[in-house]
């Protein structure tokens, strides 16, 4: 096709580290979220407090980088005077305020019945009610970060349309998993928890490669950048095959050899949980650098996805 | 009221007196004197501190008997109807204002970027450190303007930079400075029905004369809405490093937040049966 000597038509974005850990930290947040849900509704105390715990953590940490990266960080502020429905920057910045209040409301309750915080405390919380919301609007942390790639005009994130976004809530799962089965070593009434965390990963670590595979063949041309060369390699290496296939790989040897044992080994569970996490880093800069690379094809950008 | 731009390419004659009295109006820092070496074109795109650029563009073959075709064109910001960069901003920083331009408000601008992502045409792009243009004077910006700018310009961090349609100048009443300086009217300043008026006019005159040209942003059916700052060309708009097919980026979301909705709704299912209601 005729271009004008190759120039590129589209403007790439200026993100670095800073969002791409933004958008790691920010489906791991989400994830977590999701887990206090459930580990409520299953009254699962030992995941109740990690998940509430690395909600709140991560629900300070995630959005701390993102302002980093705004080079003077008092202008984050600015994102406050208004809400608006269209921008999905705007959404995702109210999703996190909402996700860190009950957060926040969540793991005080939860410091309370831990007794770091007076116990009265615990007594006041609506507890189905906030739990409930964090993990609607954990959902939707792990989530926005999808819309709000593919609401651009990078051709490779805007054919992405639903794979990235369901890719992210996937990865954003299969890395709470990890983590607080991490943290759930330092519990030793945590091995029932962490053998669950193992099923749940293993499955939106399935669900997410699934996705992948067809993004890979529905994206067909577009989708180069990030199937192809040196990030499709990063990709195959880290997030597959380190991140979703070793994992499980992992925790199915350990489950063979725990017949005696109730709980996962510490090695184990440290081992898939750290490889899982750094191949959820990894789709995120994969994905960032590929949509810059993808920006400086002419070609892709003349006809641009629907 | 709504004024644009009507380009039209086929009297543009390369002189760059566009470029150049628009860095000039708003005190815009150059972005290095380097020779492509490719053509004419050392400026080679609009950037966050280059609002106008001038295209050369070399064709053989069919479009040139005589061996070589240049076709000269200014490029700027579409001031689209509904616009990427603005529906995109998640301060506001980006509006309409009350000539019906996309204007980016440097005091409100926060440096995200995802504005420059979001344009469909490649426009906006954020200025890495708009310090480097504190050295320049800023005697001929309009008070307002002048007010934003300093405030923008505290401490460092970018901010996203683009054509403002020379929103000072039209609120005193002059044509923006690109407008002002083309020595042939390649670059027309007016109410945008009247402008789209005489576009079509000359598009028949052409016509006319055996000279195949169209409008590209008049009258057509993308989700960007018609085009402020609109084109006359002779080709196809590829060669000129424009979309054939632009799209609003924020179509897209429905289908966006549905598949993470669904992928949501899905793990939580998974997750009820995993965990079960007690352990």
């Amino acid at each position: 096709m005729k271009s004008y000597f190759n120039r590129p038509l589209l403007k790439k974005p200026h993100w670095e580290w800073e969002v791409v850990t933004y958008l790691f930290l920010g489906g791991v947040m989400g994830g977590s979220g999701m887990l206090a849900a459930l580990a409520q509704r299953s009254e699962d105390e030992p995941l109740e407090r990690t998940s509430r715990y690395l909600s709140l953590a991560l629900s300070v940490a995630a959005p701390a980088v993102l302002i980093s990266h705004l080079g003077r960080p008092e202008r984050f502020l600015h994102m406050l005077r208004i809400v608006k429905l269209r921008s999905p920057m705007s959404m995702g910045v109210w999703g996190l305020v909402a996700y860190g209040t009950f957060s926040g409301f969540n793991a005080i309750a939860q410091l309370a019945r831990d007794g770091i915080l007076p116990r009265w405390i615990a007594r006041l919380e609506p507890a189905p009610l906030t739990v409930t919301m964090q993990a609607l609007f954990g959902a939707f942390t792990a989530g926005y970060t999808g819309v709000l790639l593919s609401a651009t005009a990078i051709p490779l994130w805007a054919k992405g349309k639903y794979h990235i976004p369901a890719m992210s809530v996937c990865s954003a799962v299969a890395g709470a998993c990890a983590i607080n089965a991490i943290a759930l070593c330092a519990d030793p009434s945590g091995g029932p928890a962490q053998v669950k965390l193992e099923r749940f990963e293993a499955c939106a670590a399935a669900m997410e490669l699934a996705i992948l595979a067809h993004f890979r063949a529905y994206a067909g041309e577009t989708g180069k950048p990030l199937f192809e060369e040196e990030r499709g390699e990063l990709l195959r290496s880290w997030t597959i095959g380190a991140g979703i296939v070793a994992p499980v790989l992992i925790n199915a040897a350990s489950q063979a050899r725990r017949k005696h044992s109730k709980r996962p080994s510490v090695v184990h569970t440290l081992l898939a949980g750290v490889l899982t996490l750094a191949g959820g880093y990894v789709l995120r800069k994969v994905l960032i650098d590929a949509g810059k690379a993808s920006a400086d094809d002419p070609a892709q950008a003349f006809v641009q996805p629907e | 009221m709504a004024n644009g731009f009507f380009t039209d390419t086929t009297i543009c004659i390369g002189c760059k007196a566009c470029e150049v009295a628009c860095k000039q109006w708003n005190e815009l820092p150059s972005d290095g004197f380097e020779f492509t070496g490719m053509s004419y074109d050392n400026t080679l795109q609009l950037s966050g501190t280059t609002w106008r650029h001038v295209a050369f563009v070399e064709q053989d073959g069919a479009h040139a008997p005589d061996g070589l075709r240049w076709s000269m064109m200014s490029d700027v910001c579409k001031h689209c109807t509904h616009a990427g960069c603005l529906e995109a901003c998640p301060t506001g920083a980006i509006v309409r204002n009350e000539f019906g331009a996309v204007y980016i408000q440097p005091d409100v601008c926060n440096g995200c970027g995802y504005c420059v992502p979001s344009c469909p045409f490649g426009v906006v792009d954020v200025i890495a450190n708009l310090a480097v243009s504190a050295q320049f004077s800023t005697a001929t910006l309009h008070e307002d303007r002048l007010r934003e700018r300093q405030t923008a310009l505290q401490g460092h961090g970018g901010v996203a930079g683009k054509c403002t349609l020379c929103y000072d100048r039209q609120r005193d009443g002059f044509v923006p400075a690109c407008a002002k300086a083309c020595p042939t009217e390649s670059i027309q300043f007016g109410e945008i029905e009247e402008l789209k008026t005489r576009a079509r006019a000359r598009v028949q005159k052409l016509a006319q004369r055996g000279v195949d040209a169209s409008l590209y942003g008049v009258d057509w059916d993308r989700s960007v809405g018609d085009l402020n700052a609109f084109f006359l060309l002779t080709d196809r708009p590829e060669a000129y490093n424009l979309p054939s097919r632009p799209v609003l980026p924020s179509t897209r979301q429905p289908a966006a937040y549905g598949a993470a909705a669904a992928a949501a709704l899905f793990l939580f299912v998974c997750g009820i049966a995993i965990f079960g209601t007690k352990t």
